[in-house]
């Protein structure tokens, strides 16, 4: 099987993931902050050590600003749901995947909140400019942000809105989902406020991992609240980082893999898993652009992307090519709208959608040529 | 006579293990123990150290910015 799909979830993972698990499962096994003996102070050390190798990842200076949860789903919203209070602005793009609109709608019918969307060009591509003519003129709390479109691949400016959204009081919560682990982030020159992060994709952990950065001095109300291991004898939610934020037994077993799929992520360097997962896109796009059929949607310059192309075939709908690229490539992709029905709107897929190819770092050359190949096949066979 | 020694509370768990890890790195001899009983602190471990070498070890703290109930000290 040829794994296309790691914009869905990373495959294969590292081999020190999986041992990490186990050797949990088989030696560790205590849960964190809960007792005090050797076992649970083992696991406890394993997730501070976690949160320790995020900071380095993201350059956050304190790691007890970083809160985990299952996934980047439940870290955004944490994070719209915490921070946003009735009648506040908030200005988002285009772009955003469901695991920021369906949150904001919501809000817009409960709290009241007002929405702007900066609406992105064909390629995918937003205009910081576009965000300055909201925030001029209306007062925002929130500028909210997707990194990386799952869809497109497009890559949005991040330093640059964050430099105009600060500029008039707003803050930023960035979405990370499709770049924590694949292109460099850095918290502090980035000026990020919130950082929304998935373990299970490009930081290559397991599913059920995910995290949100709250930069200090910034008040987020927990989405639940319960047993911390701390301050037991109070019946109110403690009010420290991180315990405020994470109410119940933590994920140990899967925060073991994911500190052991940091440790790999940063022993290769950021820029190096980039650059290489770059080269196999630009591979990818230059031969796809030669074969008669086929439509490739995102940004033309690599530079602006990451490595997530999205396609059609003339004559097909993309669940029939994924079928077949399954059926008869062993080929494994995302078709249909990608949970992003706007960014679809934008790029002018929508409702059929696209067919997705995301590369990750243990795609090699060969598989994309047989991509390629499989491509060439399909637009060629007479329907 | 055994040395004097000298509890540090803290207010969560990640605070104490930070704590613990710049201890160790730093070779300073400690110990995790449970709270004691007649100290009200948010986090039920607390480090056990020698005092003569509490002044050095509040100054690896203030440099590698781990926190701790200094009002309890």
């Amino acid at each position: 099987m040829i794994y296309f799909d790691n914009a869905a979830t990373s495959f294969p993972k590292p081999k020190a993931v999986i041992e990490a698990m186990e050797n949990y499962f088989f030696h560790m096994g205590g849960s964190t902050g809960r007792s005090g003996h050797k076992m649970a102070m083992e696991a406890s050390e394993l997730v501070f050590n976690t949160r320790e190798h995020l900071a380095q990842l993201f350059n956050i200076k304190d790691s007890a600003r970083i809160v985990f949860t299952k996934n980047v789903t439940e870290s955004l919203n944490l994070a719209i749901n915490g921070f946003l209070d009735e009648g506040d602005r908030v200005v988002t793009t285009s772009l955003e995947h469901n695991s920021v609109m369906r949150p904001l709608r919501y809000l817009e019918q409960d709290r009241k909140i007002k929405i702007s969307v900066v609406q992105a060009n064909q390629e995918g591509m937003v205009d910081p400019s576009a965000f300055e003519d909201i925030l001029k003129k209306e007062k925002t709390k929130l500028v909210i942000v997707n990194h990386a479109s799952n869809v497109t691949g497009a890559l949005a400016p991040v330093r640059t809105i964050s430099e105009i959204a600060h500029r008039y009081g707003s803050h930023i919560l960035v979405d990370a989902a499709q770049t924590a682990g694949a292109y460099p982030i850095d918290v502090a020159a980035d000026s990020i406020d919130m950082l929304a992060f998935t373990g299970h994709k490009a930081l290559l952990g397991p599913q059920g991992t995910g995290g949100l950065y709250i930069k200090e001095g910034i008040k987020i109300t927990p989405l639940m609240r319960g047993g911390t291991g701390s301050s037991s004898e109070k019946e109110i939610q403690p009010d420290f980082m991180p315990d405020m934020l994470e109410s119940g037994t933590l994920n140990v077993i899967g925060l073991a893999g994911l500190d052991a799929a940091l440790k790999y992520i940063i022993e290769q360097g950021v820029s190096k898993i980039r650059k290489e997962e770059m080269e196999l896109t630009e591979l990818f796009i230059e031969e796809a652009k030669k074969i008669k059929g086929v439509k490739l949607y995102g940004p033309v310059d690599i530079k602006n992307r990451v490595s997530v192309v999205s396609f059609n075939i003339s004559g097909y709908t993309p669940s029939e090519i994924a079928y077949i690229l399954d059926k008869d490539f062993d080929i494994a992709c995302r078709p249909g709208l990608h949970c992003a029905p706007s960014a679809h709107k934008t790029i002018g897929t929508f409702p059929q959608g696209t067919v997705r190819f995301a590369f990750g770092c243990f795609n090699k050359a060969e598989e994309i040529k047989a991509g390629l190949e499989a491509l060439a096949q399909i637009s060629q066979r007479s329907r | 006579m055994p040395a004097e020694v000298v509890v540090i509370v803290f207010k969560s768990t990640h605070d104490v293990i930070k704590a613990k890890s710049e201890l160790e790195k730093a070779c300073i001899a400690h110990e995790l123990i449970p709270t004691p009983k007649e100290i009200s602190s948010e986090c039920g471990m607390s480090l056990r150290i020698e005092k003569n070498v509490l002044n050095k070890v509040l100054e690896i703290f203030r440099a590698k910015g781990v926190r701790y109930r200094g009002d309890l000290l």
